[in-house]
């Protein structure tokens, strides 16, 4: 496969400044992050909605703006997830048009960040990497590890010690190297990047960053492409590091300049948990600085970011695109989970609980006005994460293996269901 | 000689105080600002320490005691 020229350098968000397509991530100058730059002179004339249609329906069909140079090797089947019009969940939220952008279903570790790995662990080979790592607490490492599995890769999974057995579970099962790491979070942190630098691994957050980040870019284009190819007027983004929202910023910003969508108004809102809400804090204050969050105490724990590494850029999404930004409680996430489940048919993680909840307020706020149209980003499975609702959703109610018992169970059902009406009607 | 590239987060108690000059001064390491953004709830530093391993993780241990935050540059390093 000769080497396609869309993707031209990784470039400097701060300054500019351009590098080779290499396993780095930081600006050698200010420290700045990297990102994907492409030849969008080269891609307009090549990239058009109907050769898109024409492709698999994957998150690869728009392969020209991802930073790889050959076809895609890892990670061939993710994405395409279905955009879900909830109209239950629209008259109950109050607003007029409601979507549900469903990751909670993506392949094959039911969440978006099989979006980013496949991406990473993509580059990776074309880099020549032979081992594969990450350190995570939950969702990024499900996806490593299973991504790697199906790739042939050998790969690392870096945890903290104490976490809780169902999420090391989660990786464990696919083969890969699980390593507990004692210690504070922070020195956990620092040990990773000390890890990364030495050993010549592909980590895909760390030095292959500038990739794996790219790969968000996707739930954006989807979102597009399933909307007739237009944008939103307002989309939800839960926010961990915030690279996620920046991304879709990013999507929607290419399509425009590409001419594959037309130019509208767009605004991208960002949803955290009260817990652990460094960057709505800043967007709530009015300046850009981002203060870290010491002690992270939120359910949402994929969410539980205390320093978000693209929460200065997060900000400047939401401000550019008329966007904003709200917290929830944990009482709010469940609730939020809830709604979801039981307005839309949609189970989601703790994470998808945040972006209904802080959904809902925007639009009780008037933030998103109530006879426009929004989309909410649902990022993860709520299988994820059941320990987070378990006793607050109801118990089964158990009885004999009579029919009877069942008859006096529908009785007490209808007469409910007759008393509810009474009240409502004020009787 | 190593080089560490560090974000240093300070709380607004220390937001006047010299730390990176003292710091030199303290430590048998060469410190070099790329980036820092300061209002007067924290102050944010990127900085590039060169020293021998052990002084440089001395050169750490003593700004954690200060009560600055130092995280390396590869923030998130631990995602979801």
């Amino acid at each position: 496969m000769p080497k396609k020229p869309w993707f031209s350098n990784l470039k400097c968000r701060e300054c500019g400044h351009l590098y080779e397509k290499e396993a780095i991530h930081i600006c050698e100058f200010d420290f700045g992050p990297l990102e994907a730059a492409y030849d969008y002179e080269a891609i307009r004339g090549t990239l058009t909605r109907e050769l898109i249609e024409s492709r698999p329906q994957t998150m690869w069909r728009y392969r020209e703006l991802l930073p790889i140079d050959g076809e895609p090797t890892v990670g061939t089947q993710v994405g395409f997830t279905p955009l879900v019009k909830a109209d239950r969940l629209a008259r109950k939220l109050g607003i007029k048009e409601l979507w549900i952008k469903n990751d909670s279903v993506n392949y094959p570790t039911l969440s978006f960040k099989d979006r980013v790995v496949s991406v990473a662990l993509s580059r990776a080979r074309e880099l020549g990497f032979e081992v594969v790592a990450c350190a995570s607490t939950g969702n990024l490492a499900n996806s490593v590890a299973a991504n790697a599995a199906n790739a042939g890769l050998k790969s690392y999974v870096l945890i903290p010690s104490n976490l809780e057995q169902g999420k090391v579970l989660g990786s464990l099962v696919y083969g890969t190297n699980v390593i507990g790491i004692k210690g504070p979070y922070d020195q956990v942190n620092r040990l990773c990047s000390e890890i990364a630098g030495q050993y010549g691994w592909g980590f895909v957050n760390v030095n292959l960053r500038p990739y794996y980040a790219e790969g968000s870019k996707t739930m954006g284009f989807e979102i597009a492409e399933q909307l007739g190819w237009k944008l939103p007027r307002h989309t939800v983004a839960c926010m961990a590091s915030g690279s996620l929202l920046t991304k879709i910023h990013k999507a929607y910003k290419e399509f425009i300049d590409l001419g594959i969508v037309a130019k509208s108004d767009f605004s991208i809102h960002g949803a955290q948990a009260s817990g652990c809400s460094p960057i709505s804090t800043a967007f709530k204050a009015g300046t850009d600085i981002v203060k870290p969050v010491q002690n992270p105490d939120t359910i949402a724990k994929s969410l539980a970011i205390g320093t978000p590494a693209d929460g200065y850029y997060a900000i400047r999404s939401m401000r550019e695109t008329g966007g904003s930004c709200e917290d929830c409680t944990d009482e709010e996430i469940v609730d939020g989970i809830k709604l979801l489940a039981e307005y839309a048919g949609i189970f989601a993680e703790t994470a998808g609980g945040v972006t209904v909840a802080c959904a809902k307020k925007l639009i009780e706020s008037g933030k998103i006005p109530k006879e426009e149209a929004a989309v909410l980003c649902i990022t993860g499975h709520g299988l994820k994460t059941q320990e987070a609702i378990i006793g607050k959703v109801g118990e089964p109610r158990v009885i004999g293996a009579s029919l009877r018992e069942f008859e006096d169970l529908m009785r007490d059902d209808s007469e409910r269901a007759l008393g509810n009406i009474f009240n409502q009607a004020g009787l | 000689m190593e080089k560490t590239r560090l974000w240093l987060m300070y709380p607004a108690k220390l937001i006047t105080r010299p730390i990176i000059h003292e710091l030199g001064h303290k430590f048998a390491v060469t410190t070099s600002i790329r980036q820092a953004s300061v209002n007067e709830e924290v102050g944010i530093v990127s900085l590039e320490l060169s020293g021998e391993r052990g002084e440089t993780k001395r050169a750490i241990a003593w700004l954690e005691e200060l009560g600055v935050k130092v995280e390396p540059v590869e923030i998130n390093t631990i995602e979801g």
